[in-house]
């Protein structure tokens, strides 16, 4: 019988020597108004994935403006609301403390005024400055009032509404970190329209390698950047926008001016490492801070953005695209960053 | 001279280091299946998530091909034999036809309106090939 003791060894091998087997699971999702691709390498990619699309339409139903039912459609219809969850009481928290952060160049406030612009259901105008400016006086989340336990309420100022719009994919890409997390993901990614989080490395063990678009050319890109365990979430005026009278108006208000802000920038790409595993909450953490400053950072223009990098206390870095056909880096970046070749623009690394 | 035991295989024998050999590349080909992606440029439609066409981008060149899905009909017509584009469409926000020419692996266009989207897959790796493309 000895000789069957080698393969009941082979079997033993076969059965535990690669320990865990990696699955690969993906979805495409579309919700918050873009397409989203999840992908997952995990013992349970599957489950992972599964779960990420319920989380994602639990949120896209809690967040949107244009669900009648939605915690925000709520909120804005009656003013107020008490007994927030304490995920979403953080989220309006950290909205206002980034608003004060930016100086105001980020505010979820400015939902009267996108309304004005046509920018929330796709009919589009431009509306006049009288208009703008009564608008524009409803403008500061300063105005919100925040009370904690043991209500968790939230109230807004007189005539005021919110969009969340400008941190809703940047806070489901913390949430779908966390999820990965809960699912013992060993490799993943989510792009959300354009943002993206990437959990670990691709599964081969190489970064992952993200293209950030030219804003000057839709199928080309301005810059490469290798990546792992990490946010890059841009903004850029060329996502959204309407020509009337051979003028073109983009999506991102300036909520100094009410008007498409004209700050020299194209685009903002803005990068932060992953929050990592020990959440107790799944609150907002890097993705909603790398979407809340990549509209600010825009809306600033260069010279403010990168001033706000070195001296505004929060730990990122910055790809800018300049109208003048420059790609600005911020100093972390450079041993992650690649040119790219033929792309017209010129590069800078900043420190 | 002490001398070894002949070793005589038998019928047995032959049948465990056949097992053997089986279990072996049974382990392999699991480890190996699903490896890098590779191929010819392949362009991939999804509906909803799920896939409906898949297509070499040169084979437009004979015809375009046209998607209808959630009250929204488009065309993909050919670019240069190289790339392909969304010709025309009639969703309200136009941001497919916008999008222009796709040419590079990973790349995609997006049609909202009918939640479709047209991605390039496998190719040649580039140095440029990039996983991602954010923006």
């Amino acid at each position: 019988m000895k000789r069957f003791s080698i393969l009941i060894l082979t079997l033993c091998l076969c059965l535990t020597g690669c320990g865990k087997q990696t699955t690969e699971a993906t979805a495409q999702i579309f919700a918050m108004d873009t397409v989203m691709e999840v992908a997952a390498y995990g013992e349970h990619a599957e489950q992972a994935v599964k779960y990420t699309e319920k989380r994602i339409e639990e949120l896209e139903n809690r967040l949107s403006r244009t669900k009648a039912h939605s915690l925000v459609s709520g909120l804005n219809r009656d003013g107020s609301i008490r007994h927030l969850t304490y995920d979403y009481w953080n989220l309006i928290a950290r909205a206002k403390e980034y608003r004060d952060a930016t100086n105001g160049a980020f505010d979820i406030t400015i939902a009267p005024v996108m309304d004005a612009w046509g920018f929330t259901g796709d009919s589009f105008r431009v509306p006049e400055q009288s208009e703008l400016d009564t608008l524009l006086k409803k403008v500061n989340s300063d105005a919100i009032q925040m009370l904690g336990s043991p209500s968790d309420s939230v109230t807004l100022g007189e005539g005021q509404a919110i969009d969340l719009g400008g941190i809703a994919k940047g806070y489901t890409s913390d949430c779908v970190e966390a999820v990965f997390y809960d699912h013992e993901i060993e490799n993943g990614k989510i792009s959300l329209g354009g943002n993206v989080f990437v959990l670990g490395t691709k599964p081969d063990g190489s970064d992952w390698r993200v293209g950030i678009k030219d804003p000057r050319n839709e199928s080309g890109l301005a810059a490469i950047l290798s990546l792992r365990d990490a946010y890059a979430i841009t903004s850029g005026g060329y996502e959204r926008y309407f020509e009337e009278n051979g003028k073109t108006y983009h999506h991102i208000i300036d909520p100094a001016t009410g008007y498409p802000a004209d700050s020299g920038l194209l685009s903002v790409t803005v990068v932060a490492d992953a929050n990592g595993p020990d959440q107790e909450w799944v609150l907002p953490g890097n993705g909603t801070m790398c979407d809340a400053f990549s509209t600010a950072l825009f809306v600033m223009g260069e010279e403010q953005a990168l001033d706000f990098w070195r001296n505004g206390g929060y730990d990122f870095d910055l790809v800018l695209v300049t109208e003048d056909g420059r790609v600005v880096i911020t100093a972390g970046l450079a041993d992650r960053f690649e040119e790219v070749k033929d792309s017209g623009y010129t590069y800078e690394t900043v420190s | 001279m002490k001398r070894f035991p002949e070793l005589k295989p038998n019928f047995w024998d032959v049948i465990v280091v056949l097992a053997v050999i089986a279990l072996a590349a049974l382990s392999a080909m699991t480890v190996w299946r699903g490896g890098t992606e590779t191929g010819t440029l392949t362009a991939v439609v999804t509906a909803d998530g799920q896939e409906i066409d898949r297509f070499a981008p040169a084979d437009l060149l004979d015809a375009p091909r046209t998607y209808s899905y959630n009250g929204v009909t488009l065309t993909v017509a050919a670019e240069d034999g190289n790339g392909l584009r969304v010709s025309s469409s009639d969703c309200p926000t136009q941001d497919c036809v916008r999008t222009g020419t796709i040419s590079r692996s990973g790349q995609s266009i997006v049609c909202l309106p009918a939640r479709i989207v047209i991605q390039l897959i496998g190719g040649a790796a580039d140095s440029s090939g990039v996983d991602i493309v954010i923006g």
